[in-house]
């Protein structure tokens, strides 16, 4: 895998002069042969700490679990990945939100069409009761790390 | 018949030539045919059939619903589909049966189109490969050809063939490898970051990302909100021009599509490139591309240059950015997206009962595959208050550096970009899942992506990609112009330019029969350019289906 | 204090002790949101501590489908009968604003003095739980509708409460946001099931600053608020039904020091219930900080039976929203009259100025139009106001009757309304309607019968048995004698039988003449007004 080093690909962009035009196999003139990165061996940057405390707040907040180690570093490396973004200078830059930043809102008549349709829903669900969706009981958090089916259990 | 374009299928079954049943039971026993492709999840024979059935009653009574009525089509499956079982290809859906129809669907069969199946992808379209959903990978069909097979130097053992089959592309493989062979005449696809054009590319057809906005997004259940889009796959351009104009237009069950009126359009002949400006921008040449893409890259530039087109490289320097960029916020609206799979409403449901809690975590650890629980926690992971600031706004600072860049470019003169859409042609399965899904997205989203991208630039209506056999066209439109927002610019490189077609034989006989003639040079190319100019009218064709044209 | 004073907004001027052993006998804490400056009786000799109270009031917008989808709002219908695909979460569904909602809140936003923000933008608030189908909620976070506004209230302060002080509170923000389900619990059976009828309706947020002091003062607040929604007919808010929910945040402090931790109480649905809760935590954080103890950041519940506020069940670890943008909603754009595009269809345009002008009078406003027009007290306006329909039968009233609306305010609050809160009945409720009133005060004004003839006949009337003011009077023959020498042989016959008396009374003693007042009313059976007849003995013994 290439990395991406983005204060190099910009200051190859500036050396590299227009009017420089390298001949191509094929004579082509427009595309330099020579290409704007430089393949560079992958020179792992310093780790993030992924600490156990967050793994869990993860688990908790996304209710979904790690599974293995794999899992980890796939996150870790995610993170790594996005660290890339801290190379850009974005002073004075305001945050692009949204496609639509330009657009306005389409607003929709107060009448009622939608609704009645409680047999419809119903189907999808695999448990009800009558009318009712049925829940196991809530506001009863997640057993403590050493006590959940989590790999992470594990790992201490 | 199976490998006519729309148009002229269309005039066949207004003149009785052929029967929407007959064309029906035609890709019906194809699909069968070809079962090894695996590229449907669901065939909907019954269904299907009766549609043909209905339209066959409209065309006799000379009461036919347009161009697309009696014309098998087939639709991804992370489309909602009434009383037809939409997976998304994950187990967390497996057995889901949609009440309601997704926007595009509904417009495909009030137009009388015959819904022929549900198509394969990765799992909730997250991917480039078409390989990682829970109905496993689906094969190009390119994989068949006898030049392919020749490239390999082996010959018809089955085992070989097995091992070396080259991967779609993905994520909308499924509905590329339908088109491909021949077994619907257009597929829906959608496109997030490439999932569309990539597949396009990777199967030889054409691949058409419309502008944000543009196209309705009710009922396509999604993967990145601000950026999917229902993309369309067909075997030539005017079919994926048809098809545009019956897909879009405002939907007010969709806040996010554009309230302008939109005016279908045809293609018309003439070609003119002489008054174009091409970009080519010159951060798109990045390690990894192949040299053939480099050579059909330099190539297509020439073309240009040799019709009369001004050719001049251009600089999107935040290009590097866009990948990783794209990587943080899809993360983030992927993890908000998949929070309403628990299990409680609809979809898998795990025998976990002892808490809500405990219940939704099950529920998502069966139904989930790894990349989608991957991308759910680094998703999270951006949002927590702490890391908010530091990667989610500043991505979205970054995001608007780059569609800056392109506001630049074409503020500049250049009503057209020229690139290549992957960095090389579709690879065997064996190569692919070599790395894992987040770095394989990461090389093959690179040229894709910042198109979907910069559909969110500040001021520019979108972007439009269309990926033809193997070129791709990435349209802008500026939003000031709100009568030419949706003109659509092609340039046009004939067939003189020495693009060639590829054609398969009767389905039938395939994997291991029938030759083959000559396929398209494999890399494709994106062609980006800009509507300011009222007065362009460049259409792009690359060569088109017919075997007499070339 | 003899006349109105008007707090301030952000001090609380009130100080609070500990009240000994008040807490745990279950009794109410010390009254002291009625005196301000005054301490409870039982010291304990500590510095005194400031309570400050903030509230969020979730209001239901009054509209016929819910703010993202169209489905129906209503109170009561059949399980899951008022639900969309979207409302359930089914995947590919989108949101599409409902423009009413968007109106609601302007008129809110306005009636509060806020600045409606132009642009305003949609957050998704994530969080699991079995009434949010979507696991999350799609709010106002960053840029809500409206900010800064204020919201003035008046409490009755005094030994009778017939002082009026008016206090202000800051409205922090305002905010448009989705409603969530209900889940109803199955202790024994360890079920629960879930109605997303609720789910999706729209809700206006309306933060309040931490200006106010007591659970009195919070009442009062929210009790004007209520009272202008309703006006405005943004919301109905009627707390039984769900339509206002109130979450207190409450902390004490002692003066010239830094605010203490804070606790909140949610979902508070009753005024008494608010008020109480929040002395009751007030009391209780001070108890805990007297005793050395320290006040958590938690979440706590009111129960209402035993009357104190519970920890809610803690959840492990911090809770974290993870707010992102609603990528499914553009901006939410409102026009002026200014601003106004050229060429755009009226359905899509929110024009503030227009809201503006239509909005109808405040209650404030209303409670100065009732003083200035008839006459009456602020503290008589304020309790017309107060209680739903009580304004309107007074006004009903006045255009029916004669008598002067000074006279008809005493009748309306002392007597009717009394009698209402005597048998706990609202206005609607009431067995004497305006109608009866007004010939009642008729028959009053005309000199027809005495004024504690009418209160009996108001009695007689309060049965509900639908005779009319004037049957009741013949009746019971309540008529005062009109008849002047009637009267006049009746006086003239008290004083020839009560000669002592009269001898006295011309000696100077005037005060025995209410004994030949009252002789007067015995032998008339109290048909004389009293008034006539002190006229009458006082000429007679004068000759």
């Amino acid at each position: 895998m290439w990395a991406l080093r983005g204060g190099r690909c910009l200051r190859a962009a500036w050396s590299w002069g227009g009017s420089r035009l390298a001949r191509g196999a094929t004579g082509g003139r427009q595309i330099d042969q020579n290409p704007e990165w430089q393949l560079e061996e992958q020179k792992p940057l310093p780790q993030k700490k992924v600490t156990m405390e967050l793994l869990d707040h993860l688990e908790r907040l996304a209710l979904v679990d790690f599974r293995n180690w794999e899992g980890v570093e796939r996150l870790e490396k995610a993170i790594q990945f996005a660290d890339q973004l801290h190379e850009v200078n974005t002073e004075g830059i305001e945050p692009m939100d949204s496609v639509l930043e330009n657009r306005c809102l389409y607003l929709r008549g107060d009448n009622i069409t939608e609704g009645n349709c409680t047999k419809e829903l119903l189907q999808n669900a695999s448990q009800t009761a009558e009318e009712y969706f049925e829940a196991p009981p809530g506001n009863i958090p997640l057993p403590k790390l050493e006590e959940r089916e989590s790999f992470l259990q594990d790992s201490n | 018949m199976l490998r006519a374009a729309l148009r002229e299928v269309s005039t066949a079954l207004k003149e009785g030539q052929v029967s929407p049943t007959e064309l029906c039971q035609r890709c019906l026993s194809l699909i069968k045919a070809t079962k090894c492709l695996n590229a449907y999840i669901t065939v909907t024979e019954d269904t299907a059939l009766r549609q043909a059935e209905e339209s066959e009653k409209r065309y006799r009574r000379g009461q036919s619903l347009g161009d697309l009525d009696g014309i098998p089509v087939a639709v991804k499956d992370n489309f909602s589909t009434t009383g037809i079982e939409t997976t998304c290809a994950s187990n967390m859906l497996k057995g889901y049966i949609p009440p309601y129809n997704a926007t595009v669907v509904q417009k495909l069969l009030d137009q009388g189109a015959v819904l022929i199946g549900k198509t394969n992808l990765d799992e909730f379209a997250m991917g480039s490969g078409s390989t990682d959903g829970i109905f496993g990978p689906v094969r190009n069909p390119w994989s068949y050809s006898k030049q392919y097979r020749e490239k390999c130097g082996q010959n018809s053992h089955l085992e070989n063939e097995d091992s070396s089959w080259l991967i779609t592309g993905g994520s909308s493989g499924g509905s590329a490898a339908a088109v491909s062979s021949f077994t619907c005449f257009a597929a829906l696809g959608s496109d997030t970051g490439g999932s569309t054009r990539n597949p396009a590319a990777h199967c030889g057809v054409v691949g058409l990302k419309p502008t944000y906005g543009l196209v309705s997004r009710h009922g396509l259940i999604p993967l990145v909100n601000s950026m999917d889009v229902p993309g369309i796959l067909t075997r030539c351009v005017d079919d994926a021009a048809t098809v545009l104009g019956v897909l879009a237009g405002h939907d007010p069950k969709d806040s996010t599509t554009v309230q302008d009126p939109f005016n279908p359009f045809k293609l018309p002949s003439v070609i003119d490139v002489g008054k174009l400006c091409i970009g080519i921008p010159k951060e798109y040449h990045i390690p990894g591309l192949s040299s053939e893409t480099l050579k059909v890259w330099s190539k297509a530039a020439d073309l240009f240059e040799n019709a009369g087109a001004r050719v001049i490289e251009v600089s999107l320097p935040h290009t590097c950015y866009s990948i990783v960029c794209y990587h943080v916020l899809c993360a983030a609206e992927v993890a908000s997206n998949m929070a309403r799979f628990d299990g409680l409403e609809y979809g898998h449901r795990s025998n976990m009962d002892k808490s809500t809690e405990s219940m939704y975590a099950a529920t998502r650890r069966e139904g989930f595959n790894d990349v989608v629980r991957g991308r759910i926690l680094s998703g999270n992971y951006f949002l927590l208050k702490q890391n908010y600031e530091k990667y989610f706004i500043k991505a979205q600072k970054v995001r608007r550096l780059i569609a800056n860049d392109f506001v630049n470019v074409f503020s500049s003169g250049v009503d057209v970009l020229l690139t290549p859409t992957t960095l090389r042609d579709a690879v065997p399965y064996v190569e692919f899942i070599k790395e894992d899904n987040r770095t394989r997205s990461a090389q093959d989203d690179i040229f894709t992506q910042a198109a979907n991208m910069s559909a969110f630039l500040h001021n520019l209506g979108g972007v439009r990609n269309l990926c033809l056999k193997n070129i791709q066209v990435l349209l802008y439109s500026r939003q000031s112009l709100t009568s030419d927002l949706y003109k659509k610019i092609y340039v046009n490189l004939s067939k003189e330019y020495g693009f060639k077609v590829c054609i398969w034989e009767e389905a039938s006989n395939l994997p291991t029969q029938g030759p083959i003639q000559e396929r398209a040079e494999k890399p494709s190319l994106q062609v980006c350019t800009s509507t300011e100019h009222k007065w362009l009218q460049h259409y792009f064709l690359t060569g088109n289906a017919k075997p007499d044209q070339i | 204090m003899a006349a109105p004073v008007s707090g301030g907004g952000r001090l609380c001027r009130l100080a609070w002790r500990r009240r000994a052993g008040a807490l745990h006998s279950g009794a109410q804490p010390a009254a002291l949101g009625r005196e301000p400056g005054k301490v409870a009786a039982a010291q304990s000799g500590v510095a005194p501590w400031r309570a400050v109270v903030g509230l969020e009031v979730h209001a239901q917008i009054s509209s016929n489908s819910k703010i993202f989808s169209g489905s129906q709002v209503q109170f009561t219908a059949p399980p899951n009968s008022l639900v969309s695909f979207f409302d359930a979460s089914l995947p590919g569904t989108l949101p599409v604003l409902n423009r009413r909602c968007v109106e609601a809140a302007v008129m809110t936003g306005l009636a509060l003095s806020c600045s409606i923000n132009k642009k305003s933008l949609f957050d998704r608030k994530h969080y699991f739980y079995a009434d949010l189908p979507a696991g999350y909620q799609i709010t106002q976070q960053r840029l809500p509708i409206a900010v800064n506004g204020n919201l003035s209230y008046t409490l009755c302060v005094g030994a009778k409460q017939s002082q009026m002080v008016t206090k202000n509170v800051r409205i922090k923000q305002i905010q448009l946001e989705q409603d969530s389900g209900k889940s109803l619990h199955n202790d024994a059976r360890s079920q629960t099931f879930i109605d997303l009828n609720r789910a999706g309706v729209g809700l206006m947020e309306v933060v309040m600053e931490p200006d106010m002091c007591c659970g009195e003062e919070a009442a009062a607040a929210v009790r004007e608020l209520q009272l202008i929604l309703q006006t405005l007919g943004s919301s109905q808010a009627i707390m039984a039904e769900g339509q206002l929910r109130v979450d207190a945040n409450v902390s004490v402090h002692h003066p010239g020091e830094s605010y203490g931790v804070r606790t909140e109480v949610k979902n508070i649905n009753s005024l008494r219930f608010l008020a109480r809760a929040v002395d009751y935590e007030i009391q209780r954080q001070i108890e805990e900080l007297e005793n050395g103890g320290t006040i958590l950041n938690e979440t706590r519940a009111f129960d209402y039976k035993l009357g104190c506020t519970i920890p809610m069940r803690d959840k492990e670890g911090k809770q974290d929203y993870r707010f992102m943008p609603e990528p499914n909603l553009p901006p939410l754009i409102l026009y002026d009259a200014k601003s106004l595009p050229a060429n755009i269809d009226d359905q899509q345009v929110v024009n503030i100025d227009w809201i503006q002008e239509r909005l109808p009078d405040l209650p404030s406003v209303k409670r100065v139009r009732l003083v200035e027009q008839y006459g009456i007290l602020p503290e008589h306006s304020f309790t017309l106001l107060n209680e739903d329909g009580l304004m309107e039968l007074f006004e009903d009233v006045v255009r029916e009757t004669q008598m002067n609306p000074k006279k008809v305010i005493g009748w309306v609050i002392s007597e009717l309304l009394g009698h209402l809160k005597q048998y706990d009945l609202t206005v609607k409720e009431s067995p004497v309607n305006s109608l009866s009133l007004a010939d009642l005060l008729n028959l009053l004004e005309r000199g027809v019968i005495s004024s504690s003839a009418a209160k009996q006949v108001l009695e007689e009337l309060w049965k509900g048995e639908g005779k009319t003011p004037l049957q009741i009077v013949k009746e019971k023959r309540l008529e005062l004698i009109q008849n002047q020498r009637e009267l006049d042989q009746i006086c003239q016959a008290v004083m020839e039988g009560h000669q002592e008396e009269v001898m006295e009374i011309k000696a100077g003693n005037k005060k025995v003449l209410n004994k030949l007042i009252g002789l007067v009313q015995r032998a008339t059976q109290r048909r004389a007004d009293p008034i006539l007849v002190k006229q009458i003995l006082e000429k007679k013994l004068s000759q």
